[in-house]
């Protein structure tokens, strides 16, 4: 009992000796932000320093894009279609799982299966697409790489669509339909049926696929 | 000449109206920083220094973020659109007229990945935001370190070791301003808690050499 008090005591005299610390001149906390600003300006100056805010506003937004745009939420597995401020299609999907692999008599380097971040443009559109299966496919199935390059063909896995952005990253259906929603790709970005063909409609060879 | 007129007029009229609420593209992208005083000049000067920060970001192919201290919220931007926001739940900071140009992450908190093994029979559990930490450290080049924190932490008990940790830094400070210890060559410390999923989702969504600007607040 006594040394609960004793340990209440010196957490209540912590406390208070803190609170009592004047902060000094270099360290800001959250609370100042609101803090009064002098008045008293000259209107010329106000005035060139409003036009240079406009200005600079202006010329950022001539970096956005101005059509359709494909926007990747890998954390929450959306992908949405935007234009301006629109969504114009909010899809469930599945991205990159992050597992690694280690790739067979390469000492110490791994296939890691994250889906890219960043910004990337769409680079082919394609209809019916076949997979041709990467070493990676065969290796984590634990089964001989082929050494004829039409054994590595599979067909109708990817659906109808695939949307190339890169590197051999592709938007693209599933078979898997109960996954989507989840991380559980090579990097790839799969949709359903339907949201897959509605993306294919809405996106064009260059337009923008921004990844987080 | 009265019925041409007549067949005119409600076309000029549909026309005006079109005109009157018709909005140009660039007005509807929004406000770059929607609680900046217009006029204020000191918050003017600051919003156009972040401005032309992000112009060189939003002329490259990249993400980046933008920690806007004002409005208190982390946005993730790409060509200048806002992707996803984070909303801060409060800071500290130390060296704040230090906290300008762009900064780039040079270390973030390690993700610990699962292997895949061929010869399971099981597949390997992917990684999810729940696998992120609530609590880590990122540094940046020039040099400025990150610290964000969780703001999750609930109960009483909860309660007491958030305050006896930030009493704790708050001593570390005095005591090193009191020694004489910090001098102008030390590196800015941003301290940020944010709420727990938004820390994950934060540490998730970073990428080595992201570049990070700073919007700062005016000082008193």
């Amino acid at each position: 009992m006594k040394q609960v008090l004793l340990l209440i005591g010196s957490v209540l005299s912590f406390g208070l000796l803190v609170a009592l610390i004047p902060y000094s001149s270099s360290q800001l906390q959250s609370s100042i932000a609101s803090a009064p600003q002098p008045l008293a300006v000259d209107p010329v100056v106000l005035r060139g320093l409003q036009n240079q805010y406009k200005g600079l506003k202006k010329q950022l937004a001539q970096f956005t894009p101005h059509q359709h745009y494909i926007l990747v939420d890998t954390a929450r597995n959306h992908l949405y279609v935007k234009r301006s401020q629109e969504i114009v299609l909010d899809a469930i999907a599945s991205t990159g799982s992050g597992v690694v692999l280690d790739k067979p008599g390469e000492g110490n380097t791994q296939w890691v299966f994250d889906t890219p971040r960043g910004e990337f443009t769409v680079q082919s559109k394609l209809t019916h697409p076949a997979w041709v299966k990467p070493d990676w496919a065969f290796i984590e199935e634990g089964l001989m790489v082929p050494k004829n390059p039409a054994d590595r063909v599979e067909q109708g896995v990817l659906g109808d669509y695939a949307l190339g952005f890169g590197k051999g990253y592709f938007i693209h259906g599933t078979l898997y339909t109960r996954l989507l929603g989840k991380n559980v790709t090579h990097g790839c970005i799969r949709l359903n049926e339907d949201d897959l063909k509605s993306v294919y409609q809405l996106a064009r060879v260059g337009t923008p696929i921004m990844i987080f | 000449m009265l019925l041409v007129q007549m067949l005119f007029m409600p076309l000029s009229i549909i026309l005006s109206l079109v005109l009157l609420f018709s909005v140009p593209g660039w007005a509807a992208e929004g406000e770059a920083f929607p609680d900046l005083d217009m006029n204020d000049p000191v918050d003017l000067r600051e919003g156009s220094r972040v401005l032309e920060e992000e112009l060189k970001l939003a002329a490259r192919p990249q993400t980046y973020l933008l920690i806007d201290l004002v409005s208190g919220v982390i946005q993730i931007k790409a060509r200048g659109v806002d992707l996803h926001q984070l909303s801060i739940a409060a800071w500290t900071v130390t060296e704040l007229p230090r906290l300008t140009g762009i900064f780039r992450l040079t270390a973030r908190p390690p993700v610990v990945r699962r292997k895949i093994d061929p010869s399971a029979t099981t597949e390997q559990e992917p990684i999810s935001l729940s696998d992120m930490p609530t609590e880590y450290r990122l540094s940046f080049t020039p040099a400025m370190t990150m610290g964000v924190e969780s703001a999750a932490e609930q109960g009483a008990m909860g309660w007491i070791h958030a305050k006896s940790r930030k009493a704790w830094k708050q001593l570390r400070v005095w005591r090193q301003h009191l020694g004489g210890v910090q001098s102008s060559s030390e590196a800015p410390t941003l301290n940020i808690t944010l709420p727990s999923e938004q820390a994950q989702s934060l540490a998730w969504s970073t990428v080595d050499g992201m570049p990070v600007v700073i919007r700062r607040p005016s000082e008193p």
